[in-house]
């Protein structure tokens, strides 16, 4: 009890609270910039992080994360180009809103939407994560080993279309994982006589380059292909119901906001799947559910409920299996951990036993930066619908500079800014031939305690190679791991044989 | 070159990639086995043998659609700007290497350069540079937000995270 008070007392210390409400308005501002979300953005500012205690640090990136989620929902009601995949579903409806002049209406249902899922969601990580932890803390080097492998399988599926691409770039990100000093010699591996390697590639230019400056080299591609970015030239409605949300109109959808929060809780907990599906899952539950179908599309505020409540609900889910089992279950996630782990801590179960006090800070700064959101969102409004207006020519330099300063930061060393452009060029070679970059960092992410708990197992068990039928959750778990993958498989040949019968189909009846 | 093609291409660059891996640079870079634990070469192998299984059993697909002359699925061999998908958020595209390369050079340049010329100098010139291949033409512009990035981001560091800025320090 003595922890959470501490623990409490710290998330409400003037820096603390100063961090994390720059946090969250800089998380709705870059947000609002299409093409920047919350992944980049943690990227971009984990470098400034490493100036600040642990308990900041988390909570100003827990902010940002919080903010970008709903700034993705501006440039999405108001431009209809979603800088994210999970916004998507909130343009089709904000966006006819904001053609009859209701956009202000429309991002105020997006904002009160983001924040009751967050706040839902956070409640259920406050109240679950600690127990689970505990149990959780039973498990050996076998059960973590064959968990990372689950998840890594799991995971190769993100953020490309081909299972084989994703396991490829996964398995790419646990070589690039291991380069540095091997755990049981202790001597460099895969450092190809390069000094700088000796410790491994840090994160933070890694993801600084997979992330936010590949993004900017096809965004500055797609703009020069397809011309002037949008612009907004839509203008507001100054009556009174055409900017406000209602008690009443908010109450007429709160079934729609708990069942799209709950659909969020739980896809977000489920490493791998992410807010897009969440988002989209809601979406159309909620159009099935609802008494006027024929409303979504043109501008109902219940699908912007269902969208947003969905995807932001998924933010602090998704930190369910990283404080439970130390996996990350989506980007943001891992981008997390990777903080965790530059200030000196290892998230999973023991982080309850080990952090308590910051754990309850961390705790009550989800609280709070849900709060301040709230605050934000109310009265900034207008303000943050300008920034999806900031001409490219501004933007992406700025971006780019602050991409090379902030590699730079890390370990004010200008190697780690050439590693960071590597990853850049990597990540639009990646982008390109559709390499999942989320799986390859991922497991850029998980392969040194990957292989740190094999190393674990076979020494315990002194070599024995049977090592996993003596303890049944791990056995059950590689397993799964192997169903997973059988199954996967499966389904990507069956749906490959179906693609290729349409096409033959279409040509027989030519 | 078709998209089909260019997958080729790239599965046999992996292919090549991970050959050189598992014949090169992984027994040449790896330590030793100790005699305990497991050998240090295992999971790099491991990892890099998936990677090349993938490569090979993706490129004997395309072949083999190619031998058999089977259809081969529009989401595969068609480039998404050429149909204009604006449905999905996939960035599969044709690589513009002019594009890259013309983004990439300044950048190299000024890590280069950085260590000669210092910090200010180094870093104006290159958003100068770099805001003119974007296509800025308002020189006023570009040199107002040229001075007021390169001098925010020295205060940032300087005084706010007491960081050397890269290259000779000007200010000692």
């Amino acid at each position: 009890m003595e922890m959470i008070f501490a623990g409490l007392l710290d998330s409400i210390s003037p820096q603390s609270l100063m961090f994390l409400f720059v946090g969250v308005t800089i998380g709705v501002v870059v947000g609002a910039i299409p093409g920047i979300n919350g992944p980049m953005a943690i990227a971009l500012f984990i470098p400034v992080t490493y100036y600040m205690t642990p308990l900041t640090a988390i909570g100003f990136l827990v902010g940002l994360n919080k903010g970008a989620f709903f700034g993705g929902a501006v440039s999405a009601v108001l431009l209809r180009t979603p800088g994210t995949p999970e916004a998507a579903a909130t343009s089709w409806d904000g966006y006819p809103l904001t053609q009859q002049g209701k956009g202000e209406k429309g991002l105020r249902m997006a904002l009160y939407s983001s924040v009751a899922g967050d706040l839902l969601s956070t409640i259920v990580l406050i109240v679950i994560a600690a127990p689970l932890a505990a149990v959780a803390l039973f498990m050996g080097p076998s059960e973590i080993f064959a968990l990372i492998s689950l998840a890594l399988t799991v995971i190769a599926g993100i953020g490309t279309t081909s299972i084989g691409r994703g396991l490829a770039a996964a398995a790419f990100g646990i070589t690039v994982g291991l380069i540095g000093t091997e755990p049981v010699t202790a001597l460099p591996r895969l450092t190809f006589d390069v000094y700088q390697l000796g410790a491994g590639l840090s994160l933070i230019p890694v993801a600084i380059g997979l992330l936010a400056f590949s993004e900017i080299l096809l965004q500055l591609e797609n703009i020069k292909r397809q011309g002037a970015a949008a612009k907004c030239t839509h203008q507001f409605s100054k009556k009174f119901e055409d900017r406000f949300i209602g008690l009443k109109e908010f109450f007429a959808n709160f079934k729609t906001l708990l069942r799209s929060s709950l659909i969020g809780i739980g896809v977000g907990a489920m490493p791998g799947l992410g807010a897009p599906v969440a988002s989209f899952m809601s979406y159309d539950q909620a159009m099935k559910r609802s008494k006027h179908k024929e409303e979504f599309g043109k501008g109902r505020l219940e699908g912007i409920a269902a969208s947003e409540s969905a995807n932001s609900s998924v933010v602090a889910s998704s930190l369910i299996p990283l404080f439970v089992l130390g996996i990350p279950g989506n980007l943001a996630a891992a981008m997390l951990m990777g903080a965790f782990m530059i200030h000196g801590m290892q998230p999973g179960p023991l982080l309850f036993k080990e952090n308590a006090q910051l754990m309850y800070g961390i705790y009550g700064s989800l609280v709070l930066a849900s709060l301040f959101l709230l605050l934000v969102g109310r009265f900034g409004l207008r303000l943050f619908c300008r920034a999806v207006n900031i001409p490219s020519m501004v933007l992406y330099p700025i971006v780019i500079f602050t991409c090379l300063m902030g590699a730079y930061l890390g370990k004010s060393s200008m190697f780690d800014v050439g590693v960071m452009l590597t990853f850049g060029v990597l990540g639009y070679f990646m982008r390109k031939f559709d390499y999942s970059y989320v799986a390859f960092l991922i497991g850029f992410i998980l392969a040194p305690e990957w292989e740190r708990a094999l190393q674990q197992v076979v020494i315990i068990s002194e070599n024995d190679p049977f090592m996993f039928f003596q303890r049944p959750v791990a056995m059950a778990l590689m397993v799964l791991t192997l169903f997973v993958v059988v199954r996967t498989f499966w389904k990507s040949i069956q749906e490959g044989k179906k693609k290729r019968a349409a096409p033959a189909a279409a040509n027989s009846q030519q | 070159m078709s998209r089909v093609t260019r997958d080729a291409l790239g599965y046999l660059f992996i292919i090549g990639f991970c050959i050189l891996m598992l014949a090169w640079a992984i027994p040449t870079y790896t330590p030793a086995y100790p005699g305990y634990g497991a050998p240090p070469a295992l999971v790099p192998n491991v990892a890099v043998s998936v990677m090349l299984v993938m490569a090979v059993v993706s490129i004997v697909r395309v072949l083999l659609a190619a031998f058999l002359n089977q259809p081969i699925p529009p989401e595969e061999r068609e480039f998404p700007e050429d149909v204009d998908d604006d449905s999905g958020f996939t960035q599969v595209g044709r690589v513009n290497l002019v594009h890259l390369v013309s983004i990439m050079v300044p950048c190299a340049l000024l890590v280069v350069a950085i260590d000669y010329v210092g910090y200010a100098i180094a870093s104006f010139a290159f958003l100068m540079l770099l805001q003119f291949i974007i296509g800025s033409r308002r020189w006023l512009q570009s040199i107002i937000i040229a001075v007021v990035l390169v001098s925010v981001l020295y205060i940032i560091m300087r005084y706010g995270f007491g960081v050397p800025v890269p290259g000779p320090q000007l200010f000692e």
